[in-house]
């Protein structure tokens, strides 16, 4: 996508003073491979962030480079006011993509370890483990080896661990990966509740349901690039309004057809078509005015999935079309 | 640093209880009888070293010019007919200034058995083992130059023998101290340090090096897992110290006291062992034990740094033939250098930063100076930073792909 579609897809936020996450151009190369390009991200303090991509897209590496687990080649990362993230690790909470713990530990264990790797006494660690989990309903588990819990389990331990010692900033990587609806949903929970403490929350996922219901804002990242940054409603507002309406009356589908946009489609007994805002009351003046009647009648919104579906096609077909003028040219010369 | 300490700490902690509270650990525990096979070689070794110590040895005549001359041709003709070659012998001429017998038998720099000097016929013999061998050479061999010039019998030659007080540890069995403090380290290093290579391999292959690398700085965690590793190796030595004393506690409630006496007298073990190193007993233990940490600490953070750059498993194997053979070349090294105090090689072995350890533990054996250790431990150290330091930045160039830290060169591209 060229630069001034990312601009068309950049809403500015005036607001965004306070920033716990102010990362900026960030850029990575793996080999000849721009992992990363020119990626950034300002995460408001006191909201619950979302990184959303196609797999592949540079999340996690962003993610990475942002917590200052890998050094970027180009561009830099500010954590918690301005500071290097190497010097308010204590103040991070990290779940990774690839989930790891010790398996010889025990759970109540394994989080506290976690909570004292950023400062947090080891006895206070096994009783917020201890609470936590019992919390999330994983009290039978507390003193049981990891390596006797399922992958679910264990990852609401490592979880826990990331969150035991009250973070300013919690980044979670893929966090619903992996975990049935019933944890989805407590984490889901979790989340929110961290926020209301006063945490930040960025995480990355390619599940849309989830930052729909949860994010303040959001980025998408496709092909190594971020395309979008806004709120939810800001992304879904990027496609026109989807209508869906059923004439009462039997009437010729010529009739109809007449009435509505020219993309109007018949789809069984109803039409489906897409309009602006400003079109929505002009058509519903023309379909009182007709005779035609309403048996059923929806405008709505599209759903995130829809505006990130959307964003990623266009980026493609761009990329694809860059690749084919640029094989042009190649051949040419 | 108070937080880069603790978190060192919760890592070497983790690690500690990681090992030693496994069943597994009892097998590691009692692992040492393989001890046994290769005591039995270092004290071969040693011994050779002693004998070949003993062969630099010598006995001093200190006589008139008159007399020297007919000392050597004595020397000549007695020394083939002995059954056990003597030692070298060196002749010096009488001078006020440096015929004092007991300080040429005091020389550093060789081994000096027994020195005679006075009158032919009543000759001062100061030897270093009461009736040894070298004295009653010498006072032969002042019988035969008499004999050889005169004419009739002679009555046999009364000669005064002197012990030396104290002090009078010989070189040869200082030198198989050192070489025994080589030994012993290099074994515990071998045996110990090596399980660092494998060490990372836990946490890239269950993923929890991106926790930790998120959590803390990736040098706490290379020297919390070299802490943790020693503070098993420490438990491992104490351990065996204890069944040892336990052992020679029960045997001597066993055996009486006279045999062992006896054995004491007779045993060549037991005379290197009732020797004293030129720093003394305590000085000894105590920097062996300083340099046993430092040179876990060094080939330690090699092994680590080396291991970490591993993907498979399959490749730390591949990699401990290359490791074994570094520290074998290691005491290699400072086994010769024991056996060759003061010598180039020997300056060599304690300058090399992944040998210097051993071979300075040798030097404490033969070599009174104190204050040198201290500046050694302070260059050890040195290294083991710098090991470290370097390890973390291949593991971030290589294994994390933070490539910046080191390849300057591409940090910027077009």
């Amino acid at each position: 996508m060229a630069p001034q579609d990312e601009r068309k897809y950049c809403v500015k936020d005036p607001l965004l003073t306070d920033l716990a996450v102010e990362a900026l151009g960030l850029t990575k190369y793996y080999e000849a491979f721009k992992a990363v390009d020119d990626v950034s991200l300002q995460v408001p303090t006191g909201s619950i962030y979302g990184v959303l991509g196609p797999n592949g897209a540079g999340k996690t590496t962003s993610l990475r480079m942002t917590l200052g687990i890998i050094d970027p080649d180009e561009g830099e990362s500010r954590l918690l006011g301005g500071h290097k993230p190497q010097s308010v690790r204590h103040r991070i909470g990290y779940l990774p993509e690839e989930r790891g713990l010790y398996p010889g530990m025990k759970a109540r264990e394994a989080i506290a370890f976690m909570g004292a790797l950023r400062g947090l006494d080891w006895s206070e660690g096994r009783r917020r483990a201890a609470a936590f989990m019992t919390e999330l309903g994983l009290e039978r588990v507390i003193d049981e080896k990891i390596r006797k819990m399922s992958k679910g389990m264990a990852q609401m331990v490592q979880l826990i661990g990331s969150i035991v010692h009250a973070p300013d900033l919690i980044v979670l990587d893929e966090p619903f990966s992996g975990l049935d609806p019933v944890n989805q949903e407590r984490l889901e929970t979790l989340v929110r509740r961290e926020r209301d403490r006063g945490a930040t929350i960025l995480f990355s996922t390619h599940v849309m349901a989830h930052a729909e219901r949860l994010c303040d804002r959001l980025a998408i990242i496709a092909r190594s690039q971020r395309h979008f940054e806004g709120t939810v409603d800001e992304a879904r507002a990027l496609l026109p309004m989807q209508v869906r309406y059923t004439p009462r009356a039997e009437v010729g589908a010529d009739a109809v057809a007449a009435l509505l946009p020219a993309d109007a489609e018949l789809r069984g007994e109803a039409w489906h078509f897409a309009i602006d805002d400003r079109d929505v009351e002009p058509l519903l003046s023309r379909i009182t005015a007709s005779h035609f009647g309403v048996t059923g009648l929806s405008i709505s919104r599209p759903a995130l999935h829809d505006a990130f579906v959307h964003i990623v096609r266009q980026v493609d077909a761009s990329f694809t079309a860059d690749a084919a003028v640029e094989a042009g040219e190649e051949a040419a010369a | 640093m108070k937080a880069f300490l603790r978190n060192m700490i919760v890592v070497a902690r983790r690690d500690f209880l990681a090992i030693v509270a496994t069943p597994t650990f009892l097998l590691f525990l009692l692992a040492p009888l393989f001890m046994v096979g290769m005591g039995l070689a270092g004290g071969m070794g040693a011994s050779q070293l002693a004998d070949s110590a003993r062969g630099a040895g010598r006995l001093v005549v200190v006589a008139d010019q008159a007399d020297i001359e007919d000392f050597r041709t004595a020397d000549a003709r007695l020394r083939t007919a002995m059954p056990r070659e003597p030692a070298m012998l060196v002749l010096r001429v009488a001078h006020p200034a440096t015929d004092d017998p007991v300080a040429v038998a005091r020389e550093k720099g060789s081994d000096t058995y027994a020195v005679l000097s006075g009158p032919l016929a009543t000759p001062r013999i100061v030897e270093r083992e009461p009736d040894s061998s070298a004295g009653r050479y010498l006072a032969l061999l002042a019988g035969e130059v008499l004999r050889a010039r005169a004419a009739g019998p002679l009555p046999p030659v009364a000669a005064k023998f002197e012990n030396l007080s104290r002090g009078g540890t010989s070189i040869a069995a200082q030198q198989s101290l050192g070489f025994g403090a080589v030994f012993v380290i290099f074994l515990l290093t071998l045996l110990l340090a090596g399980q660092t290579v494998s060490s990372l391999a836990e946490e890239k292959g269950n993923k929890v090096i991106e926790i930790l690398a998120a959590a803390v700085p990736l040098e706490s965690v290379f020297l919390g897992k070299l802490l943790g590793f020693l503070g098993v190796a420490v438990l491992f030595i104490a351990f065996w110290i204890m069944m040892a004393l336990a052992g020679g506690f029960v045997a001597a409630t066993q055996m009486d006291p006279a045999q062992i006496a006896a054995a004491g007298g007779t045993s060549k073990a037991m005379a290197t062992l009732a020797a004293t190193p030129a720093v003394g007993w305590p000085f000894f233990l105590g920097i062996g034990f300083a340099y046993f940490v430092l040179s876990f600490l060094l080939l330690g953070a090699v092994f680590l740094g080396v291991g970490a750059q591993a993907a498979t498993v399959r490749e730390i194997q591949m990699l401990s033939l290359p490791i074994t053979i570094f520290q074998v070349a290691m005491f290699s090294l400072c086994a010769a250098s024991a056996s060759a105090p003061g010598s180039g090689l020997a300056a060599f072995a304690q300058i090399f930063p992944f040998s210097s350890p051993l071979a300075m533990a040798a030097r404490a054996a033969t070599d009174d100076a104190v204050g040198v250790h201290l500046l050694a431990l302070g260059w050890q150290a040195i290294w083991v930073a710098l090991v470290v330091y370097l390890s973390v930045r291949l593991f971030r160039a290589g294994v994390l792909g933070g490539r910046r830290d080191w390849r300057f060169w591409k940090r910027k591209r077009a």
